[in-house]
């Protein structure tokens, strides 16, 4: 079943993040997922993440696909205008990629080229609204295509930023405008995991929780100067005390991984490394009898 | 308002290496309020030029040099004073005062200044950029506070996800507008109005260079 279809009819998916490299082997970057073929249900390819150059996500989807991969394509607003997007999702529909995750983008200067020009010429509600018309057989000024665009859209949610109601709203006018899956930042509080999800199915998408396994003290106070509440205290007291903190990190995310399982719609691992780990977790909740049924 | 800043002495000197007579224009708008090209800072620019023995022909901030009445007018022609006087011409004035002089004067024109932003006065200390001229003002539904200016990714329909505790992902200095965006429109009674998806941009717009006619 495909990743769209298993949101489609309700099944619990499970998601992960691939960085396109930086250089050309690609290769390397689909051997080291290997572990999770047929287990994890679509990767997200991101978009020069944090502001840096990598390879391009579209290709790199592609490759993914022909490795027998199911891709999510990630597009942000950073570095095309409104002609660039358009053609970009054309071309992502034409050879294949139906999932797309679409979003503003960190900022330029937040990388490591922070000399270069910053686009932002749509918004992430927009862009969305962009897909959705291409889906509807025009291009955003009303022209015709030729041929057919059915693309899978999907948008991110931060629920640590603010203000509340406004992040809220605009979450409302992603939905509106067409996404029908949320990827949220990561999450570390098993209630909040639940009132996030309850938030956007309410508004009429399927909640794809995000988690990022914490790999020790360092890391979680570097996402707490971050999101200063994204890391609750517990977490942090709880890595102090553990003798491997790394273990500890993954089993708390995976606790709150599992306990999603219950109420939201998937999740989403933000992982670097631990492959062989996330495949064990999803062999065991997979043939879990408490959770027959659910993927 | 239009802000400048004074670039620096010796970046100036090298500029002016090959002349030796330099009449030194401010301007008593723009660069004068903020302290970085008014007649104060002309004359500072004037004293630094003569020890380096250059020969200062002239030092005049007229108020407002982008506007050609003020620079030559029947009583009073600056331009001709300063074009016969000097080998050069060093302006302080911001980018429209500085290359309407050069338009009209046929010794070289150099700036002393580079040309910041629209912005405004802050406790009397400080310029903020408000405004980016982009020719499609949002400010009427946005509660006066310009989005499209002071968010770096200039978004109009609602904060990015890095807006963490009221602060800019971009720079943590910096207050995210869309708190205080937030907070105008509940003060003013229209913050339902932030619910209502926002189109895209008309950046054909901000195409320069742009043209504004006077009606008849």
């Amino acid at each position: 079943m495909s990743f769209r279809e298993k949101v489609a009819t309700g099944k619990f998916v499970i998601t992960a993040e691939v960085a396109p490299p930086r250089g050309t082997d690609y290769t390397s970057v689909i051997k080291a997922i290997e572990p999770l073929k047929g287990k994890v249900d679509a990767f997200n390819v991101t978009d020069c993440q944090r502001s840096m150059v990598r390879m391009a996500p579209l290709p790199m989807a592609k490759f993914l696909k022909d490795s027998g991969y199911e891709p999510i394509l990630q597009l942000t607003c950073r570095d095309r205008n409104r002609i660039a997007l358009q053609a970009e999702l054309l071309g992502a529909y034409a050879l294949g990629i139906e999932n797309v995750c679409l979003m503003t983008g960190d900022f330029t200067t937040l990388g490591d080229q922070p000399d270069a020009k910053p686009v932002f010429d749509l918004d992430s509600v927009q862009l969305i609204e962009v897909a959705s018309t291409l889906n509807s057989g025009r291009l955003m000024n009303g022209k015709e295509l030729q041929g057919r665009v059915d693309l899978f859209i999907g948008a991110v949610y931060n629920p640590f930023a603010g203000p509340e109601i406004l992040q809220v709203w605009k979450l409302e006018k992603k939905i509106k405008a067409g996404a029908k899956f949320i990827q949220t930042q990561p999450i570390y509080d098993v209630e909040l995991a639940r009132k996030v999800s309850d938030l956007i199915y309410s508004l009429g998408a399927v909640p794809v929780v995000g988690i990022l396994p914490i790999k020790s003290l360092k890391m979680a106070n570097f996402m707490k100067k971050l999101n200063p509440t994204s890391v609750p205290d517990s977490l942090i007291e709880g890595l102090e005390r553990a003798s491997n903190p790394a273990t500890y990190g993954w089993d708390f995310a995976v606790d709150v991984a599992k306990a999603c399982i219950e109420f939201s719609g998937g999740v989403h691992f933000m992982l670097v490394g631990k492959v062989q780990e996330l495949a064990s977790f999803i062999d065991f909740v997979k043939n879990h009898r408490d959770y027959n049924g659910k993927f | 308002m239009v802000t400048v800043k004074l670039k620096s002495l010796d970046e100036i000197v090298e500029s002016l290496r090959r002349f030796n007579r330099v009449f030194i224009f401010g301007c008593q708008l723009g660069s004068a309020r903020c302290k970085n090209g008014g007649l104060r800072e002309a004359y500072r620019v004037a004293g630094y030029l003569e020890l380096k023995g250059f020969k200062i022909t002239g030092v005049k901030s007229p108020g407002g040099t982008c506007i050609l009445d003020r620079l030559s007018s029947p009583e009073r022609n600056l331009l001709k004073e300063a074009e016969e006087s000097s080998d050069v011409i060093l302006s302080l004035a911001c980018g429209a005062g500085t290359q309407l002089i050069a338009e009209n004067v046929s010794i070289p024109v150099k700036t002393g200044v580079t040309t910041l932003f629209i912005g405004a006065e802050r406790d009397g200390r400080y310029f903020e950029e408000y405004c980016i001229a982009c020719g499609d003002c949002v400010i009427s539904s946005t509660g006066g506070i310009c989005p499209v200016a002071r968010c770096p990714k200039s978004l109009v329909n609602g904060p990015c996800g890095g807006a963490i505790a009221g602060k800019c992902e971009v720079d943590p200095n910096l207050s995210c507008i869309w708190f205080r965006i937030a907070q105008r429109m509940e003060q003013i009674g229209e913050l339902p109005d932030l619910r209502k998806p926002v189109p895209p941009k008309d950046y054909s717009l901000s195409v320069y260079p742009r043209k504004l006619v006077l009606e008849e």
